[in-house]
């Protein structure tokens, strides 16, 4: 993912999409974030932009007008999801199922610190 | 070795749990196997029942009779300064340590990393020195 | 349920529509000028800035200062910034020309020529060089600035450094 001088992100995992015992809702995914661990803590995360960043093989125009294999689907923190500091998170468009177990990063913005 | 700490009446023990969370408080009643009545009337701990899992014993006890009264215990615990003898054990060193550092904002996170920088210099200034004159 | 008025107008009364005026925005409590704030996103993310004013459009105008870590006078969005507990002492910065109109760039040129839009593949355009009068406000600021930073003698080095999250750092358990 290139050389960055900070990490202005925390850390997430995709962990699947919301579901129930048989069906799955792919238009939230669940996600768990690195140090957050209850209930109380998930509200410091919601609302913030989070990036699923991810390669593909094929070129396509990124940022600044450079061709890069780098993507990424942004979407948001929306709600926590039980008890133990998990989130859901709703993406621009959702994930692909070979995102679970994948890294997002969960940014610092929009802050109301 | 057997056990040494045991739950019993003046056991000075540490709030896991709630809002008396990492605070200090006294065993006044054992209730059963599971709860028993705390009081912190110096910390700033309600007089509660409370799960076993959710406390820490210490090392310290103090001499108070059962089911003492606050005002009795807080005499009690002023007489014999126990709560200043549990903070300069290892482990309430460590609890202030870590109370200390969550106080911290940026800039006196900043303030701590270039004091470590200058320390870890001077120590590697003089572990030079040292490996020079072992080798002469 | 509320009783119906027992008496009516057999006229109709015009009233009077209210012109809507935009009130300022509403800032959080824990930006002021002279906050240090964190920069979240953009060129400048991870640098520490100076808050010098709060403009009533909600944006806020602050600056590196330019002479400590290269972050020149510039409006950023309140969003993307973490307000951080220092304060900087600006009180001898005058900050009563920066506005919104302040920073306006000047309105490109839109109707563009067949040779400039040849010459631009051709060869780079010169830089827009910046007008002068910014560059003199920059300095301005920027000496009353360090000035007040030198009060502490930590306080420059820290501003010049980026933040960053390390390892094992959770930023809803930080205080900033």
């Amino acid at each position: 993912m290139g050389k960055q001088p900070v990490r202005l992100y925390s850390k997430g995992v995709v962990q699947g999409y919301k579901r129930g015992i048989r069906n799955q809702h792919p238009a939230q995914t669940r996600l768990s974030i690195q140090g957050v661990c209850t209930r109380d803590d998930v509200q410091w995360y919601l609302g913030k932009r989070v990036a699923y960043i991810y390669k593909a093989s094929a070129l396509k125009k990124g940022t600044r007008g450079k061709e890069t294999k780098i993507r990424v689907i942004w979407g948001k923190v929306i709600a926590p999801h039980g008890n133990s500091g998990h989130v859901r998170a709703k993406f621009a468009k959702n994930l692909p199922p070979t995102a679970i177990g994948g890294p997002v990063r969960v940014m610092l913005y929009p802050s109301h610190t | 070795m057997g056990f040494a700490r045991f739950v019993e009446v003046g056991r000075v023990v540490l709030v896991e749990y709630g809002t008396g969370f990492g605070k200090t408080a006294v065993i006044v009643d054992v209730l059963d196997q599971n709860k028993c009545m705390i009081d912190g009337p110096t910390t700033g701990v309600a007089r509660q029942l409370i799960a076993y899992k959710r406390i820490a014993l210490t090392d310290f006890t103090i001499e108070i009779p059962r089911g003492a009264s606050s005002a009795q215990l807080e005499e009690a615990i002023k007489a014999n300064d126990v709560l200043a003898k549990f903070a300069a054990t290892s482990w309430g060193k460590k609890l202030d340590k870590q109370r200390k550092r969550a106080e911290l904002n940026d800039f006196d996170r900043f303030k701590l990393m270039v004091a470590k920088k200058e320390k870890s210099r001077l120590i590697a200034k003089e572990y030079k020195k040292l490996k020079k004159a072992a080798k002469v | 349920m509320a009783r119906a008025p027992r008496y009516y107008s057999a006229d109709d009364v015009p009233t009077k529509k209210k012109s809507f005026k935009p009130k300022p925005a509403k800032i959080r409590a824990s930006i002021t000028p002279g906050t240090v704030l964190i920069l979240l996103a953009g060129r400048f993310r991870g640098k520490r800035v100076v808050c010098l004013k709060v403009l009533p459009s909600g944006t806020l105008v602050i600056t590196g200062p330019y002479a400590v870590n290269g972050v020149p006078l510039r409006r950023v969005n309140p969003r993307y910034v973490i307000a951080s507990s220092t304060k900087v002492d600006i009180s001898s910065v005058s900050v009563d020309k920066f506005d919104d109109a302040y920073f306006k760039k000047a309105a490109k040129k839109s109707a563009k020529s067949e040779k400039d839009f040849f010459q631009k593949d051709a060869e780079e355009k010169p830089k827009a060089e910046l007008p002068a009068q910014f560059k003199q406000d920059q300095k301005e600021v920027d000496n009353a600035l360090t000035a007040a930073l030198k009060k502490d003698a930590l306080l420059k080095c820290y501003m010049k450094a980026r933040f960053s999250l390390t390892k094992g750092q959770a930023p809803h358990e930080m205080k900033f």
